[in-house]
């Protein structure tokens, strides 16, 4: 069955032929045009038939692309690829911290976008069929069933941030760097954004760590990467 | 840049030379008054000592006359007369009779009587002169004594006068000398005290002209420069508020360019996807839309690079790298298949650098090289010390001396890419090249033998550590 993506753009001429771009790769696209719509057909949908992906454009009128996102995030850990105007520091680390997966700066080749998503939806799936429960302290993770508990109680998780914990947890003891990250994770080659392993840490740890400003389990090792510790 | 180094160095000198008069006309000031004070002293001093001197002696000897004269019928050994008058201040006392005869108390002072002073004191009138007697100046006072037909004269010897005249003269000088160094120095206080604005006016113009627009000259620490400072500052003000002006609008642009860019890419994708099924007339315009479209966006690609190095935006980041795999990397990244030279330790060797700039460094220059020179023929990496080097070569038609320097400039192809290529490149590539290049502090220059290749090469700080903060950003 064909992947259902929602597309936020303001902007009709390039929500249209986006969509027909994406559609022509095979997902099944519906479209909104502002941040309060894409709330409500993202809660209309996972009643009958949830999304997959969604994209969302930063600029957008009313509620911004941070905003909804961060929306989403209160209810959802579905996948969100973020389109910004703009590649400075503030936008995307904005972006990421607002809780999107990943981004696409304007203009980028329908190619590149179809390329994010694949990578998004393929991990997502990859989780399935993993390895048993994993412990870690007073942190237990269960791969299989896209579980993560801290003493006991369930600790909700984005997708990305799960597929972090746990290829961190796979290689536990073992430095990982920014790249070997961002190709396992995200999917990246040699020239992935760096930023996208530092802030997903970052969130990671506001959720997994007693004290996210003293983390115990998620460590960074200067200049080298990060690793996990009991 | 050629032009602002002349102008620095003519600016240097002439605030040297400035400097230099202020100092000599202080110095110059100061030896005048100082030696004619010490003129004025010297001579004043050495008058009124003298004129002393000369009354007192002379008051001596007319003492010591009268005392011989009283007494010389009694003596017959004069010599012992002589000796026996005062003596003080180290005098010696002649004795002439008319006849001729001489007596002196030492034997020393024979010869010490002009034979003009001795007729005139024989003739009766008292008289004085002073002379150099065994190399010492000596004051001789002769004194008539009628009534015995003689004549005494005193033989005073002024050495010691003259020495102390001497030592007063030296000093004087040694003044002058200290006081003239003083007005030197002085004057070179003021000088660079007087000159300090505009020292630091220079300074402020020379911060701006190398991009620190928001330099600006303190108005309330010179009072008198009240009208250049404000000027000044206007003139900043004007010349900050244009560039950010030039800078946001280019930015804007660019912007207002992305939105019909990303509904171009995918409508063309859609036409793309369907071109078999187009007849052949649409067929040919379609893929001419695609490659303008393909072009346009690299145009815009390049345009919005070129304005975020204008513009100071994006940090400068520092990837740890090895070398070998960084640029094996890049030149994966970038498509283009060329041979890369690099020997194995340097292929190790670890080093801080921006990857993504890097990246756009090595793809401009493998670009520009396809689209001007048929293609890059080797990627050469080197190392001397901290340095490493970083060689795009071909073996296209070279790069005229001339041009070689132009260009790195925006959209100033050179000559051989006006006639090949012309439709493919954007004329940005080099001058990223070159900002890149300046932003990870260092540079980008080509060496070209004219019709025998060219290489490009890029010299780049390969740092192990992480550079200060404040050098941090795409802006010096």
């Amino acid at each position: 069955m064909a992947s259902r993506i929602l597309l936020v753009e303001d902007d009709e001429r390039i929500r249209t032929s986006m969509r027909l771009s994406l559609e022509d790769e095979g997902y099944e696209v519906e479209e909104a045009e502002s941040g309060e719509e894409a709330l409500e057909c993202h809660a209309r949908a996972l009643i009958a038939q949830p999304f997959d992906l969604l994209v969302v454009d930063i600029m957008l009128p009313g509620m911004d692309g941070f905003d909804c996102c961060r929306e989403l995030r209160k209810v959802s850990t579905v996948p969100i690829i973020m389109v910004t105007a703009r590649t400075d520091t503030h936008d995307v680390v904005a972006g990421l911290e607002a809780g999107a997966d990943d981004y696409v700066t304007k203009p980028f080749e329908p190619k590149e976008l179809a390329a994010r998503i694949r990578a998004l939806l393929r991990r997502a799936r990859s989780t399935d069929g993993g390895p048993v429960s994993l412990s870690f302290g007073d942190l237990e993770i269960l791969p299989e069933a896209g579980v993560v508990r801290r003493d006991g109680e369930e600790v909700h998780l984005t997708r990305t941030e799960f597929l972090l914990l746990c290829e961190l947890a796979a290689n536990s003891g073992k430095v990982l760097s920014r790249e070997q990250l961002l190709e396992r994770v995200w999917s990246y080659d040699y020239f992935g954004d760096g930023r996208l392993v530092d802030v997903h840490v970052r969130r990671l740890r506001t959720k997994v760590e007693r004290d996210p400003s003293d983390p115990r389990h998620v460590l960074t090792v200067r200049g080298l990467g990060y690793k996990l510790a009991p | 840049m050629n032009s602002a180094g002349a102008l620095g160095a003519r600016r240097h000198r002439r605030h040297v030379g400035l400097r230099a008069r202020v100092i000599f006309v202080f110095a110059l000031g100061a030896l005048v008054l100082s030696g004619a004070l010490a003129s004025i002293t010297y001579f004043s001093v050495r008058n009124s000592i003298l004129r002393d001197q000369e009354t007192s002696l002379t008051h001596q000897a007319i003492g010591n006359a009268v005392q011989i004269s009283g007494t010389l019928h009694e003596f017959f050994d004069y010599g012992a007369l002589l000796a026996s008058v005062d003596t003080a201040r180290g005098s010696q006392s002649i004795l002439i009779e008319s006849s001729g005869q001489l007596y002196a108390s030492s034997p020393s002072v024979y010869g010490a009587l002009p034979p003009d002073l001795r007729s005139i004191v024989l003739r009766g009138k008292p008289a004085e002169q002073v002379l150099s007697l065994n190399g010492s100046p000596t004051l001789v006072v002769g004194v008539p004594m009628a009534a015995q037909k003689a004549a005494y004269f005193a033989v005073f010897n002024l050495s010691d006068i003259e020495r102390t005249l001497h030592v007063l003269l030296v000093s004087l000088i040694l003044a002058a000398v200290v006081t003239t160094l003083a007005g030197a120095i002085f004057g070179s206080w003021g000088a660079t005290r007087a000159l300090r604005p505009l020292h630091e006016a220079a300074e402020a113009a020379d911060a701006i002209a190398r991009g620190r627009l928001d330099t600006r000259l303190e108005a309330e620490n010179y009072a008198d420069l009240a009208v250049l400072t404000s000027a000044f500052n206007r003139m900043a003000d004007r010349l900050q508020e244009r560039v950010e002006r030039e800078v946001r609008f280019s930015a804007d642009v660019n912007h207002e360019l992305r939105s019909p860019l990303t509904t171009l890419a995918a409508s063309l994708s859609v036409l793309e996807a369907r071109r078999d099924e187009l007849p052949d007339r649409a067929k040919r315009a379609l893929d001419l839309l695609s490659a303008e479209v393909r072009r346009f966006r690299r145009l815009v690609d390049d345009l919005l690079e070129i304005s975020r190095l204008d513009a100071g935006l994006g940090e400068v980041t520092d990837d740890e790298v090895a070398l070998g795999a960084l640029v094996q990397n890049t030149v994966a990244a970038t498509g283009i298949a060329v041979p890369v030279s690099i020997d194995g330790d340097l292929a190790e060797r670890r080093v801080l650098i921006d990857k993504v700039r890097f990246e756009r460094i090595v793809a401009n220059l493998l670009e520009n090289a396809r689209h001007y020179a048929g293609g890059a023929t080797r990627l050469a990496i080197d190392a001397e010390g901290d340095w490493g080097s970083f060689a795009v070569e071909d073996e296209g038609p070279g790069i005229p001396e001339s041009e070689r320097d132009r260009i790195f400039e925006r959209f100033s192809r050179g000559s051989s890419a006006k006639r090949r290529g012309a439709g493919e490149g954007t004329g940005l590539g080099l001058a990223i090249v070159s900002e890149h290049a300046r932003a990870l502090g260092g540079r980008v220059f080509v060496e070209s033998n004219n019709g025998r290749g060219s290489r490009f090469v890029v010299e780049l700080p390969l740092r192990t550590s992480p550079r200060p903060p404040e050098t941090n950003g795409g802006k010096p």
